[in-house]
Parts: C-alpha cells; structure tokens; sequence
C-alpha cells in the first residue's frame, strides 16, 4: 500500500457536529450539577449493537426512549487515528479489561456506539450451524435460519452491510494465498461501511464516518426520533416494585469517566432494556439483587478465545493500512458441531503497533527485533468457537464488594487443545506461503525459520494459560434466551424470566458463542425482539 | 499423567496463594509506600525502581541500561497509562508491582535477592525469565501484565511506533473536504 501518513483529509463528516440545528437531546452527565429525574416509554441501557437498534426501532414508532451510556460521546471530530487517545477513550478500562486471573484480555467498546465504534466492520449472519444447535440443543424457539432471514436483511440495508469489492490488503490477502495453497475454502468479509477510503484505522474510530456504526446511524437515527440520549452515566441498578421493573438508577461519571460525580440519574420508564453487553448486564441483573432461582445470570459466558501466529515476509506487508478484515476461512470450523475438538475460524487482525506489540509476549530482542520488521508483518486470528461441547462451559461474570464485574473464565485443556491446533494451522498457511520466519503468540516461543522446525516446536511447547497469549473481541452470553427458566435468563422474547418489563437486548442473550464475528448477530436478533416488543405496544 | 497433573495444578494454586497472601503482607505491614513518585501521577517511588531495572531488559535493542532519558520518558508515559486505566485494572498492577518489589516475594519469584536499584542488566533478564517460565501461572501472569504494559508504554510515543517502519496514520485537517475518492465508488 502506499504509505497513508502523506495522506490529508477533512472532518467534516461528523453528525454531530449538527446536533443543535437537528434538535438533539443529548446530556452529557458529568456536567449535571444536581441530580437527574427523567420518564420514558422505554430506557435503554447501553448504545452498543442492541441498545442502538432497540432504539431505533422504538423510537421511530413514536415511542419516548432514553439511551443511558456509560462511556463518553466521542465522534469523528474526536478520531485521530492515534492509539493512545483511543484504547483511553473508546475501549472498557482503557484495553486493560481481562478475565479474573488475567489469562485473557479483552476488548470491548466503552462509548456511544459500544463495541461498534471501534469493532473491525465485520458482518456475518449467526451461521445456520449455530441457530440450528440453539433449537436443537438450547431450548430456543423461533430463532431458526428461515425465521431470522428477514432481521438480517433489514440490518443489512439499514447498515450498508455488502461484500468488500476492493482487493484485500496485504495481511487479508495471505490469508487467501495461504488457503489456496493448502485446498482450504476461504471467502470474502461483508463489511458495515458506506464510502471507505480503505485506511485501516476502524478499531481507533472511523475518522470519516464510513463505517456504520450505531454512533452514526440508529442513535442518529433514534435523536431524529426525539429519544434523548444521556451519556458518561453508569447504571447501578434496576428499580423494582414487587416483581414488576420500574426503571434504573445511574450516577454520573467524572469527563474521564474514570471516577463518579456524585450526581444521580433516574429514570422511570414502561419498559427497561439492558443492552450493556455480556460483562455490563449480568453486572447490573448482579448489583440489583435480580431474582435468579436457578443461578444462570452471568454464568456460561463466552469469549471466542483468540489465539495468533506472527510471519515475518521479504514482501512489504503494511499490516496497519488497509480495510482490516476482509478474507476468512471457516475450514477449521463446522467439522463436529458439539462432539469433537473446539472448532476457530481464521482471520487476520490489523497491526498498529502499540496493539501488536502486546500480542508476542516476548521481552528482550525477541520482542524489539520481532517489532522492527512489523511493516513486513503478517498476523493471523483463530477465534475459538466456545460453549457447544460439554467441555466447553465458558466463564462467569461476577461483582465484587464494589459491584464492580469481573469475569471467571478457567482456560482448561479442551481450549487449549484447541490453541496448538490453531498454531499448526496458521503457522503452516505462514510458510506455504514463502514467510521467512514465524512464531506463535507464546512466551516461550520464537521466530522459527520452516515448517518443519515450526512443527516440531509447537509440538515441544507448553501450551498452559498464562503461557499463550489468548485474547477476547467478543463477549457473549451469561443472560441466555430459551424457553425454560431452568435454563436461560430470558425467553425468547428477550423478557427476563423472573420480572416483569424488564428485557435483555444485547449479545448476552446468545446461549453459546456464534462462530462468527458477533455484531450482525446482535442486529438481526434485536430487531427481531424491539419489532416483538413494538406490537405489546399497541396490542 | 492426570494425577500429576491434579498435584501440580494443585501445588501451582497454593503457590499463587501464598504469593497473593506475602503480597497482601507486603502492603498491610507498611513495605510499600502509598503516595506517587516526584514527578508521577500514579506510580509509586518503590515501582519506578522496578521499572528502571526491568525497562531496558524487556526494551533491549532500543533502550541502554545508561540511557536514562529512553527510561524516563518510558516511565511517564508508563505512568500516564496508568491513569488511562481502570480502578481494578490498576489495583492488579500495583499487586504484581508488590509481589516483585517486597524483599522476600522479590527474592523468591525472581532471584534478586538485593535491591532492584542494584541490579544489572543481566539480573533483569534473568529476573524476567524466571517468571515466564515458571510452572505457577499467577507468575506468567505477573510476568506478561508488566511486560506488556512497558512494550506498550514505549510503542505509543509516536517516535518509537515509527522505528517499525509504520508511517503513521493519515493526517486530519479540520473543515476539509476528504482529499482521497471513496474507495468503494471508484472501484465497482
């Protein structure tokens, strides 16, 4: 590619540049200098993949809505491509979040807009694999393929949804070669985006708003609509009479929104929606002492656990410019459903540099010298397909003494079984492909110079927790849907079993991971369950 | 070959648990201080000596143990890291920072019986070896949170990003119209 920091360009893009003249309700809570009492047809907590649909769905139908976000309002203005300012204000605490004991990061959106202001574009339907093992296995009705087609076509028009028609970069494009090489089937990635100008930078915030994410579609959209949206305000807790949910009580974050103001925000509504994400909602269902006579909330939480393997090439590979994702290979994926060693699904992660740096694990030269030749860098992803085996049972999200969410996820010996096969498969794609050197993303691991040596290494290594490098994108689960209370947290409804008016409309709801990216699983669903909801409306 | 595993899992928990315990000992009986360095928002005087003797054994190639101004700026911009985290994040941190400065946690886990302002370039890198390939994960873990947090306190100064032959990203200028066609209109 050529090199883009030459490159000049304008921000004159940004919709919210225009709030005023649009007649936008917006209320950055930390400025609130007494507290807040507001009433709606519906709050939504959250303005992530749910919360940004939920919110336009109702809100175009005339319903009053209220968005309450955690994280700050940051738009294209704001983006500057760099990482600092954004892993600080864009990603749940600063990209520090990990499982309890540390053994994976994770990455999750904390702004309007969540996981979608920063995700990667990605866009698949839940793969028919998954909806069917839901209805056969979970206890989920009326989620079937035929069934969900129609939410998934919505999104798809709504969000610009369309196969990726440039060639892909470098980094994409070894992963095509490498599959080609080897007879492995490989496609192209739909991608959420409307005039790109192909940088790279989605995951530090689309500079010019192409990519379609909710903070520059449903939540316009639903301000439009005249819903009002609260943002830098953290959700405590439901408020409830009886069985029957009233509401939430919020407080005000500091602008950093590291600290609290001491403000309060409440908010009386018909319906409340939790739409925080699989660590967030779990957390508020916890903080408000939500029944849970069968112990479900927060537990069978997923991560799709990543794994990588790092290739050094003689070609130039700019892994940092580029439409991040645009070529994946399912080959590893589908071949036993719930019966047989984890199945991933290969990808390629786009490499600006601070990022990539913490994928090697490695100190000394082996990370410096690794680090110098990033631009002839080629890095690719197995995203483990959790929570269909037995052995598979994910992790939990709990609180501590300050309600604060952490998330138990053991790494046991199935997973990482899983992890040294996902370094074979890469590592083999890396050298058919005429790569120099390669080495996986663990500790004790180096630069091998062939696949033979590879081979033999990753053999010898000692794939523990701790030891692999093991990271998370998507949060799935720990609030599933199903039909019986015994089972899930919600019906398929999205209603919370145990109360009344009180709905869950986020990835939470999945009763496993999704095998694929998980966004446009979060749309097409939540369409579904706020088109659903809409009719109670008016019945 | 599943029993001995069940008794190293087992040993590798009451390792971590006597870690976690000396730790909270550490803290409890006054051996870490609690306020900021001269200079720091956050870390504390007893983690910047770790930081100094750790910073060019895992920065080796781009900082000399002499350079003391690749150090510094390494620890501010380590220190404003800090800030941009969370409350949890950090009070992680400061526990792996205690497990590796208190003297008898220091000399256990990683070897360095004297002072950290007293080790040498090769006592940091034996130091950071042993905790990586130790068989308790607690230590891998310690091991991979500072290691990680110093390669990213160094790749985000923009100077540094660059020494691995990325350009940076485009430039903004404000109120301009974008100067590149969009890609997806001009390629059908």
């Amino acid at each position: 590619m050529t090199d883009l920091s030459t490159i000049t360009f304008g921000s004159n893009t940004d919709p919210y540049n225009k709030a005023a003249e649009r007649g936008w309700d917006i209320t950055d809570a930390s400025q609130l200098t007494s507290s807040l009492e507001l009433e709606a047809d519906v709050v939504i907590v959250g303005t992530g993949a749910g919360g940004g649909t939920a919110a336009e769905t109702l809100s175009k139908a005339g319903l009053s809505v209220i968005l309450l976000e955690a994280g700050p309002l940051k738009t294209s203005s704001q983006f500057d491509m760099q990482e600092r300012a954004a892993y600080r204000d864009l990603y749940q605490e600063g990209t520090g979040r990990g499982t309890k004991d540390g053994g994976m990061v994770i990455l999750q959106g904390r702004s309007v807009g969540g996981s979608t202001t920063v995700n990667w574009t990605t866009s698949f339907r839940t793969p028919p694999e998954t909806l069917k093992f839901w209805g056969e296995h979970m206890g989920v009705s009326g989620c079937s393929g035929e069934e969900m087609a129609p939410y998934f076509a919505h999104m798809e028009e709504r969000l610009n949804i369309h196969k990726w028609p440039q060639a892909p970069n470098n980094n994409n494009a070894m992963l095509q070669r490498g599959a080609e090489q080897l007879g492995y089937p490989w496609a192209t990635i739909h991608r959420n985006v409307r005039g790109c100008l192909n940088l790279g930078y989605c995951g530090l915030g689309c500079p010019v708003d192409a990519k379609q994410s909710m903070l520059v579609t449903t939540i316009p959209g639903a301000l439009d609509n005249k819903a009002k949206l609260v943002h830098r305000a953290r959700v405590v807790r439901i408020l409830r009479e009886g069985d029957v949910v009233k509401g939430v009580e919020a407080e005000a974050l500091t602008p950093d929104v590291r600290g609290t103001t001491g403000q309060k925000i409440r908010v009386r509504a018909t319906r409340t929606i939790l739409a925080g994400g699989a660590i967030n909602t779990p957390a508020v269902l916890l903080r408000s002492d939500a029944p849970d006579p069968h112990g479900r909330i927060g537990k069978r939480t997923f991560l799709h656990p990543a794994t990588l393997t790092m290739a050094i090439y003689e070609e130039l590979i700019d892994p940092y410019y580029g439409a991040p994702q645009s070529i994946y290979s399912d080959h590893f994926q589908w071949q036993n459903i719930h019966t047989g060693p984890i199945g991933f699904k290969l990808e390629v992660p786009p490499l600006q540099p601070a990022f990539a740096a913490g994928f090697y694990g490695a100190a000394g030269e082996q990370i410096t010298d690794s680090m110098d030749k990033l631009n002839h860098t080629q890095c690719m992803v197995a995203l483990m397909r959790d929570g269909f085996h037995e052995e598979s049972q994910g992790g939990a999200v709990e609180i501590n003494d300050k309600g604060q969410p952490a998330l138990d996820y053991p790494i046991n010996g199935y997973l990482l079984d899983g992890v040294r096969r996902a370094y074979n498969a890469m590592l083999e794609m890396q050298f058919a492909t005429g790569a120099k050197s390669a080495r996986p993303a663990h500790k004790q691991a180096k630069h091998y110079m062939s696949w033979k040596e590879a081979k033999a290494a990753v053999a010898e290594l000692d794939v523990a927790a701790h030891k692999a490098t093991i990271g998370s994108a998507h949060v799935m689960g720990g609030c599933p849907m199903g039909d019986d209370p015994k089972q899930s947290v919600a019906n398929c409804d999205g209603k919370f079993h145990q109360l009344d008016n009180l709905y869950i409309m986020d990835g939470s709801l999945f009763p496993t991971s999704i095998g694929a990216n998980p966004q446009l699983s979060i749309y097409g669903l939540v369409y579904k369950l706020s088109t659903t909801l809409l009719a109670q409306f008016h019945a | 070959m599943q029993t001995d595993r069940r008794d190293f899992l087992k040993l590798s928990m009451a390792g971590a648990a006597a870690l976690s315990t000396m730790s909270a000992g550490a803290t409890l009986s006054g051996c870490t201080s609690s306020g900021p360095a001269s200079g720091m928002k956050l870390l504390r005087p007893e983690d910047v000596e770790l930081l100094r003797a750790l910073t060019p054994a895992v920065m080796k190639g781009k900082i000399a143990p002499g350079d003391t101004a690749g150090i510094d700026q390494t620890l501010q911009s380590f220190d404003t890291l800090m800030v941009d985290l969370s409350e949890p994040v950090v009070a992680g941190v400061r526990q792996a920072f205690d497990v590796l400065s208190f003297g008898l946690t220091r000399g256990l886990t990683t070897g360095q019986w004297s002072a950290w302002s007293k080790a040498s370039l090769e006592d940091a890198e034996s130091a950071l070896a042993r905790l990586r390939d130790s068989s308790i994960g607690l230590l891998n873990a310690i091991y991979a949170a500072v290691t990680r947090l110093i390669i990213s306190a160094w790749y985000l100064i923009p100077e540094n990003a660059a020494t691995t032959g990325y350009p940076g990203p485009p430039k903004k200028v404000a109120g301009v119209v974008p100067a590149v066609a969009p890609a997806e209109e001009a390629t059908p």
